[in-house]
């Protein structure tokens, strides 16, 4: 199957059950919001190395934002819903907190929730005040440019994460100029990140290592300095650039959008082949077929 | 089905205890069984009948018509469904709400919304003394809830008061907030002496700077209060009298105090009130 002159091969993206938020900053710039966003979803590429996955979902106007103020909205992905409220409490007290004229509130709407300002409440050191209007509390933390304003509580819910797409390229550049376009086209869809450096990452992995300390190592089938040496390479002579998208979405519709825009707006000449990655369908709880995302299919 | 309408056909002389007539209470009865109730009035029990006109058949939305100064306890311990007050609605009004609504299209007496933990009241003119507070053999006030007064109110609003938000649009009288333990409470016209007075936590929004406010509040200067966005906004979204309030700046002066009960509680008056 093709899309333009790029082949889609017939393989499938394995995803994995995790456990979404989604974290609104304002701040009286966007520029501010978006610094305290840039922090909180900083060192959050995998929950492998970071222990969450995040990224920045899209920017709020004043007029559609809680408190008036312009705002980013952030996705944060964790294994499992104790393991994420320790990553908001953590990432939300150290990165949002600390940033000028920053405030925070839950974004979603799910029955399962995880006590976030709750706990930093105690950096109020007793002068923190409650407010709570319509069943739900903010905790109003005194700081040195007025107060921190958060959510007692953000909302969870199961999400999917680990949608991935591989561009395989006949050079750097193109490959480069196909992924952020993919990119963009992506980041169109409500309810979605790419975690990755500006949504790309190039150090894919396969499962396991000669070295018993790792559980994850490059992935040399796609290696194209490797191409000689591994008897069971995945790419053909003229590739020589592999790039992957990693996408989490809060539900699988999302993902599965994202990567129907990925794949049309990568299929560039010169682009040889788009495929994903997957560990045979035996882990992941989502299989994502590729040429069920094409349309007609 | 419509609303169960309980029209007052009769001069009170003495007070009538309307606590049994709320949408919890009569529920699941006919009207017959309704107009079968007993009052206690004057010292003895009369058929609701010798009081009140009854037509309608929903019991979760009662209306009394021609109400009277002289009624108490209207939607007591109530916790679902909706009362409409035409006239004074009396003393104790709404006392012991856990849920529901009342809207009194008139005045009320003292006493309002005493031990409410839930629900929401709204009173269109006046009302008395002690909106919101504490008993004097009570620890605490209000415990949660919403309260509106589109009129002036009288003395020690939400005295005591524990959780909440009470709403003056008008002028409110003294010792607002006094002894208040947490909770808010909006005054957007003139407030009267001592607010606050004893406050050990909770906030005090005040539309008028007051001509004193007591030596035990202290300045913490102009400030933007952040939550005052978000509390707006909300307080704009619970009807079309409040919507003005989405224009409010958050920018006010900040009193914290009382300093004789820890300090924790504050007086914020707004600097930009339309």
């Amino acid at each position: 199957m093709k899309i333009k002159s790029t082949e889609i091969v017939d393989t499938f993206a394995e995803a994995f059950k995790m456990w979404a938020s989604r974290i609104i900053i304002t701040a009286q710039t966007s520029d501010w919001a978006l610094a305290a966003a840039r922090s909180m979803t900083g060192f959050a590429t995998s929950v492998i190395g970071c222990k969450c996955e995040a990224g920045i979902e899209r920017q709020i106007t004043a007029d559609s934002s809680p408190d008036k103020r312009p705002g980013v909205s952030v996705l944060l992905f964790a294994m499992d819903s104790e393991s994420l409220g320790k990553r908001l409490v953590e990432r939300i007290g150290q990165c949002v907190m600390t940033c000028p004229t920053t405030a925070c509130y839950n974004g979603l709407q799910s029955e399962h929730s995880v006590v976030v300002g709750g706990q930093l409440r105690y950096f109020g050191d007793g002068f923190q005040i409650s407010k709570k209007l319509n069943d739900r509390r903010y905790w109003r933390i005194p700081v040195m440019d007025g107060e921190f304003l958060v959510d007692e509580k953000f909302n969870v819910q199961a999400a999917v994460g680990g949608g991935n797409i591989l561009l395989l390229g006949k050079d750097m550049n193109t490959t480069l100029r196909a992924v952020k376009a993919a990119v963009k086209a992506m980041r169109e869809v409500e309810g979605i990140i790419l975690p990755f450096p500006d949504g790309v990452v190039r150090s894919g992995s396969k499962i396991g290592s000669k070295y018993k300390a790792l559980i994850a190592s490059t992935n040399d089938a796609y290696c194209p300095t490797l191409r000689a040496v591994r008897q069971d390479t995945s790419l053909a002579a003229d590739v020589n650039c592999v790039l992957e998208i990693v996408i989490d979405g809060l539900d699988e519709a999302a993902v599965r959008e994202a990567m129907r825009r990925g794949l049309y707006a990568a299929a560039k000449p010169g682009i040889r082949q788009i495929t994903a990655g997957n560990y045979g369908g035996d882990l992941g709880q989502f299989k994502i077929d590729l040429h069920s995302l094409v349309d007609g299919q | 089905m419509s609303p169960l309408i309980l029209t007052l056909k009769k001069r009170l002389v003495t007070r009538v205890d309307l606590s049994s007539l709320t949408p919890d209470r009569l529920n699941g009865l006919n009207v017959n069984a309704i107009k079968a109730l007993k009052l206690d009035y004057s010292g003895k029990q009369i058929a609701i009948t010798e009081l009140f006109d009854v037509t309608g058949d929903d019991t979760d939305s009662i209306h009394f018509r021609r109400s009277s100064r002289a009624f108490t306890k209207i939607g007591y311990a109530m916790t679902k469904g909706s009362i409409e007050v035409r006239g004074h609605a009396g003393d104790y009004l709404g006392q012991k709400m856990s849920g529901g609504r009342i809207n009194a299209r008139g005045e009320a007496g003292n006493w309002l919304a005493n031990k409410m933990s839930g629900g929401r009241i709204d009173i269109s003119g006046n009302v008395a003394d002690f909106a919101g507070a504490a008993l004097p053999d009570e620890t605490q006030g209000m415990s949660d809830g919403i309260v509106t007064i589109r009129g002036n109110a009288g003395d020690r609003i939400g005295d005591r008061m524990r959780r909440g938000l009470i709403i003056v649009l008008g002028n409110a009288g003294d010792f607002t907030g006094s002894r208040m333990i947490a909770g808010t409470i909006i005054i957007l016209g003139k407030s009267g002496h001592q607010t606050g007075y004893g406050m050990k936590r909770g906030t005090i929004i005040l539309g008028k700077k007051p001509q004193k406010l007591l030596a035990t509040f202290n300045s913490c200067g102009k400030l933007k209060m952040e939550f005052l966005r978000v509390f707006y906004k909300q307080i704009a979204n619970i009807g079309r009298r409040f919507a003005h309030f989405k224009d409010f700046s958050p920018e006010v002066h900040r009193y914290a105090g009382d300093s004789s009960a820890g300090g924790k509680g504050e007086i914020l008056i707004m600097l930009h009130a339309t």
